[in-house]
């Protein structure tokens, strides 16, 4: 099985410095701005300059780089092409290809909404690469999240990759019993029918003992929780937290007052 | 008083039709450590639920009898008090992993998180349960990265040093190869040396000989036998109900006919076997 199961990688770094919260603002910050701005090129600015130059401080530029290439680009580039050829706006076409058609307006609209993806999922990809997972969830409790919500958030993360590792397990299994897993669309989406009851039943199970798991471990308590690892908060932190949601309060009263 | 007390304790889970655990009545002392075995799907899991609080605060379904640890009632407490007298490892090592820590050393010092220790207590206290399981050098893995047997010592270590009254453990050491599974019934024998009260689900009956103070052989919900290791172990009951036995017994039992074996008593581990057989 995979050693690492998080996206966190252990560096120093200004990013890595600040508290999990503030971090959490500044990606909201970047997504709200990409998305509510009323100037077109805001998104491009924050995807090509910004979301990089962060990926720089937070030393973590290579990573990101390369989850960038392997997974954003390409989810961005296909959106970017169905939109581009089947949103219906403008008259002017300037390329066609057999019965699809773009225009001027259809072709800066997806460039835009493409640019606002990748600055979406790169912000949070620049903050999962900085930020480790226990402090996320020690600081979002401490901060009062009910100890059930951050438990969900923190192990979702951390179970995703496990589902995936099993559903790989049950394919190899069922495979070896003569199941059909390759050839045409039709046949292998047929195939996964018998995937669904050993995944879904599976993690029900697991899903209760672990529940008896954590709560013998005391997760329910009432006791106030400690962490093992110290969670920065520093005056810069609380500085920034000022500053990004006075950008947030913005961008969003902006768009009120603009539409 | 014994510091656990089960009485008449019956118990069936919502959907079961005939009760899982019939008439339980069990008393533990302070720091003894009683080993419970029997066939699968005789409770044995169910009863560590049972003494850990699971049933009935968890699992629902219907329960009589009454469960006390400490003088306590479980059915008078709420699962999360009772869980810090009462520690339980449960079979399956996988799930017991939180699923929220990525290094071993996290996951370990997630209860005692959960119940406020103070950051510098919390890791001495990690570290020294660590060394006490042998499982120091695993402190920066993944705790998914483990072996079996290697997540049943971090399961065990992660119950240990949240520091409980009485210690529940259902099939500890059911992936360890022998020396694992010596050295945690070493640790379980020392705990419970220092007052540690240790209920313990296992079927390796030549450690259960070597180092429980009592055995409780459970069948279809019942106590079938209960007694001395060496007494319950030897039961000739036990063969014809389809426990497990040693094979030292059973080699004795067999010279005990042919009148090779002259003792009364007949051995469960190979030591007492060697002795029996000297000429
Ligand atoms: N959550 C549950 N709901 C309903 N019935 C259950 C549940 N868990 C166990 N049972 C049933 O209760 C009985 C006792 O199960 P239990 O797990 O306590 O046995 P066990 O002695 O631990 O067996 P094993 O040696 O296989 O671990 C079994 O018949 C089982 O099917
Ligand atoms: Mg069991």
């Amino acid at each position: 099985m995979r050693e690492r199961l998080s996206f966190h990688i252990k560096r120093d770094s200004a990013l890595h410095r600040l508290n999990p919260l503030t971090k959490l603002l500044l990606v909201l910050a970047l997504i709200l701005s990409a998305f509510l701005t009323p100037f077109y090129w805001t998104p491009h600015i924050l995807a090509i300059l910004v979301i990089p130059i962060l990926s720089v401080i937070g030393r973590v530029g290579r990573e990101y780089l390369s989850t960038a290439f392997r997974l954003i680009l390409p989810a961005a580039t296909f959106l970017f092409l169905m939109q581009a050829f089947f949103h219906p706006i403008g008259k002017e076409i300037i390329f066609a290809f057999y019965f699809l058609d773009m225009t001027l307006e259809s072709l800066m609209f997806a460039f835009g909404n493409a640019m606002r993806i990748v600055v979406m999922v790169s912000a949070f990809t620049i903050f999962l690469l900085t930020t480790h997972p226990s402090e996320l969830m020690s600081d979002l409790s401490r901060r009062g999240l009910p100890g059930q919500f951050a438990y969900v958030i923190i192990s979702t993360l951390q179970i995703l990759p496990q589902v995936q590792a099993k559903a790989q397990t049950i394919i190899s299994a069922q495979r070896s019993r003569g199941l059909e897993t390759e050839g045409g669309f039709f046949k292998r989406a047929g195939a996964l029918i018998p995937l669904i009851g050993p995944l879904v039943f599976g993690s029900l199970v697991e899903v209760e003992e672990r529940a008896i798991a954590i709560e013998a471990r005391g997760f329910t308590s009432k006791h106030v929780k400690t962490s093992l690892h110290e969670i920065p908060d520093t005056p810069t932190d609380i500085f920034l937290r000022w500053f990004l949601t006075t950008l947030i309060a913005a961008s969003i009263g902006l768009k009120l007052w603009l539409s | 008083m014994a510091f656990v007390n089960l009485q008449n304790v019956t118990y069936k889970y919502p959907l079961t039709k005939t009760p899982v655990l019939q008439n339980i009545n069990l008393q533990v002392n302070e720091g003894e450590f009683v080993a419970v075995m029997g066939p699968n799907g005789a409770g044995k899991s169910t009863l560590c639920y049972a003494l850990a609080g699971f049933v009935p605060h968890f699992f629902k379904g219907e329960i009589s009898g009454s469960i006390e640890v400490d003088g306590k009632k479980s059915s008078e407490s709420t699962l999360d008090e009772w869980v810090l007298n009462v520690g339980l490892a449960f079979q399956n090592p996988f799930n017991q992993i939180s699923g929220a820590k990525y290094t071993v050393f996290e996951e370990i010092a997630f209860g005692l998180e959960n119940i406020g220790v103070p950051r510098e207590e919390m890791k001495d206290r990690v570290d020294e349960a660590m060394s006490l399981t042998g499982i120091s050098d695993l402190a920066d893995r993944s705790p998914y990265s483990l072996s079996g047997g290697q997540q049943q010592r971090v399961a065990l270590t992660s119950i240990l040093v949240m520091r409980p009254r009485l210690l529940v453990l259902d099939e500890p050491t059911s992936q360890m190869d022998p020396i694992g599974t010596r050295e945690v019934f070493g640790v379980v024998r020392k705990m419970a040396e220092e007052g540690m009260t240790v209920v313990m689900v296992e079927h390796k009956v030549e450690w259960i000989a070597h180092f429980a103070d009592r055995v409780i052989a459970l069948k279809e919900g019942r106590v079938f036998l209960e007694g001395k290791p060496n007494d319950v172990l030897t039961s000739d009951l036990l063969v014809e109900n389809g426990f497990g036995i040693s094979r030292y017994t059973s080699a004795a039992r067999e010279a005990k006919k042919q009148g090779l074996w002259k003792k009364d008593k007949l051995p469960v581990t190979l030591f007492e076997a060697a002795e029996g057989f000297k000429p």
